[in-house]
């Protein structure tokens, strides 16, 4: 009975055909999306099925899927796959966190950013993975130097974007907080860090996409485990099945990761279509 | 009636890296306990230099203000209203109203919190109390603005243009309904306004600003009858007024031109 109220208010008979006609859009564009899924995988069988790709080259649907098998038999899939996956957190977790508190520091105070501000812009254009053999050599091979890698592709990022949304917070609001005598460390608390909630969880969806780029870059630098390595091992071997699966797990994950962040979007950024 | 303001002799330079820019020139004006003052004036750097000073923002160049027979201006007594409400958009109306308590920790911050509560539901926004602004119209986000700065009882009010960002018809709603505000809570306010029948119609004395540097030009004392500012526009001399200093202001718009 309850329900029945909620879905049918008297709203004129335009008004429920416009709220059909919504639905039969959503209900369409969820079936194209899965459509051009199954269609792109159909083709990849069918073309490698009657060899008109060389599934040594490309693999296809059914060897990767059956590789994908032979991994969770073994117990490969997931210790690689965690391997991978907490490099990557560690790595946003690190970047994310650190890059945020120094953006604050540069909010704080206006000379250290002037001081700072150069050294960031050439630190941003610079290609992190350059840094590679000095960061192996410094920190030793291993989780530590691809943690670095991860954090290296963030950081930089993270602070600028953190930076710029806090110095756009609206002038006025922060003369109204200096008119109720606000300290500097108020104004920080309850005017720039909660203002700019938005921006920080487009960092975050950003981060997402790089710290997979830096642990999985970190891995072909320097690795004895994880799914950059096996994509690594894979190529090297002509063992293209495992190089896609191993691909196809990133995606698996890294959407997996950017839905917990578009979770959070929704609940700060209401506005915003995610 | 005592003075709770007095500008003596102020003059107050801006300071760029190219130039200097000689904003007020020996301003001397005085605002009486309970009244309501509007600054008007041709646009420029005049009229929110002297809020500013006033809400000690800023420190004059020379000359003195008195707020309250002290002549350090404690931050406390004033409240500050802007052109925009700047209500923060993550807090509750609630939440936005009690801010500025949120930062002073008033010792009687118990008392003002019920204070709060009471102008909520004397000025109908109470059932808004949890909801965040954006579900507010314009005219009651100003209100609400309002409410944020007379919950920290401030001696003296400054509005800085508070109304033109509100289209015309809420502006006038919204004027009385300020004005009614100020006058029962018996506050004393300062208006800077770009529109002469809103000064009219809501101040008991108008101070009348030249073109840059800022000096005063002339001071009106009005006795308008009527309660609130939509019956003081239609009084006979509301006209005539006008017509005052539309012509003063006219002047100065052309003497600015000239320089």
């Amino acid at each position: 009975m309850k329900k029945q109220q909620k879905t049918k208010p008297n709203f004129s008979k335009s008004h429920q055909l416009y709220v059909k006609r919504l639905k039969k859009d959503k209900f369409v564009i969820n079936f194209f999306r899965v459509f051009v899924l199954v269609a792109f995988l159909g083709i990849w069988e069918l073309l490698t099925y009657y060899k008109v790709l060389d599934p040594f080259f490309v693999s296809s649907p059914s060897r990767i899927f059956a590789q994908i098998g032979t991994m969770a038999q073994n117990g490969t899939l997931l210790t690689h796959s965690w391997v991978t996956l907490y490099e990557t957190l560690i790595g946003f977790g690190i970047a994310t966190a650190v890059g945020y508190v120094i953006a604050v520091l540069l909010w704080w105070n206006e000379k250290v950013r002037k001081v700072f501000e150069p050294y960031i812009v050439v630190l941003n254009s610079l290609p992190k993975i350059a840094l590679g053999p000095v960061i192996i050599l410094w920190v030793g091979a291993g989780t530590s130097a691809i943690v670095l890698m991860c954090v290296l592709i963030c950081i930089v990022i993270t602070i600028m974007s953190m930076l710029s949304a806090f110095l756009a917070v609206e002038e006025g609001k922060i003369l109204l907080m200096k008119s109720m005598h606000a300290s500097k460390l108020q104004i920080l608390f309850k005017l720039v860090l909660p203002s700019s909630m938005p921006e920080f969880v487009s960092v975050l969806k950003i981060n997402v996409g790089m710290s997979w780029v830096g642990s999985i870059m970190g891995e072909y630098l320097t690795s004895k485990a994880g799914r950059g390595y096996l994509i690594v091992y894979g190529g090297q071997i002509f063992k293209i099945d495992l190089v896609m699966a191993s691909t196809m797990i990133l995606c698996i994950l890294a959407f997996g990761m950017y839905y917990f962040v578009s979770l959070l979007e929704k609940k700060y950024n209401p506005g915003a279509k995610s | 009636m005592k003075n709770l303001l007095t500008f003596k002799n102020v003059n107050y330079f801006y300071q760029t890296k190219n130039d200097e820019i000689f904003a007020l020139n020996n301003v001397n004006f005085d605002v009486e306990e309970n009244s309501f003052v509007s600054l008007v004036g041709p646009s420029g750097y005049g009229k929110t230099t002297i809020l500013s000073l006033t809400a000690g923002l800023l420190t004059p160049s020379s000359g003195k203000i008195t707020l309250d027979g002290e002549d350090k201006i404690d931050i406390k007594k004033i409240g500050y209203m802007f052109q925009k409400d700047f209500l923060f958009e993550w807090r509750t109306v609630w939440k936005n109203i009690t801010l500025g308590l949120e930062i002073q920790k008033p010792k009687d911050k118990e008392e003002k919190l019920a204070m709060a509560e009471e102008l909520l539901k004397k000025y109908d926004l109470y059932g808004f109390k949890d909801q965040k602004p954006r579900s507010l119209s314009g005219g009651m986000r100003q209100r609400v603005a309002l409410i944020r700065t007379l919950t920290m009882e401030p001696k003296l009010l400054l509005l800085d243009e508070p109304f033109s960002a509100l289209d015309y018809q809420t502006r006038l709603s919204v004027c009385d309904d300020v004005y009614e505000i100020i006058k029962s809570e018996q506050k004393t306010a300062i208006l800077v306004t770009h529109d002469i029948s809103e000064a009219i119609s809501m101040s008991d004395k108008i101070i009348i600003l030249t073109s840059r540097p800022a000096t005063v030009r002339e001071t009106l004392s009005l006795n308008l009858e009527g309660t609130s500012p939509l019956k003081k526009r239609e009084t006979p001399t509301f006209a005539s007024l006008f017509d005052h200093i539309w012509r003063q202001l006219s002047n100065e718009e052309t003497a600015k031109n000239k320089t």
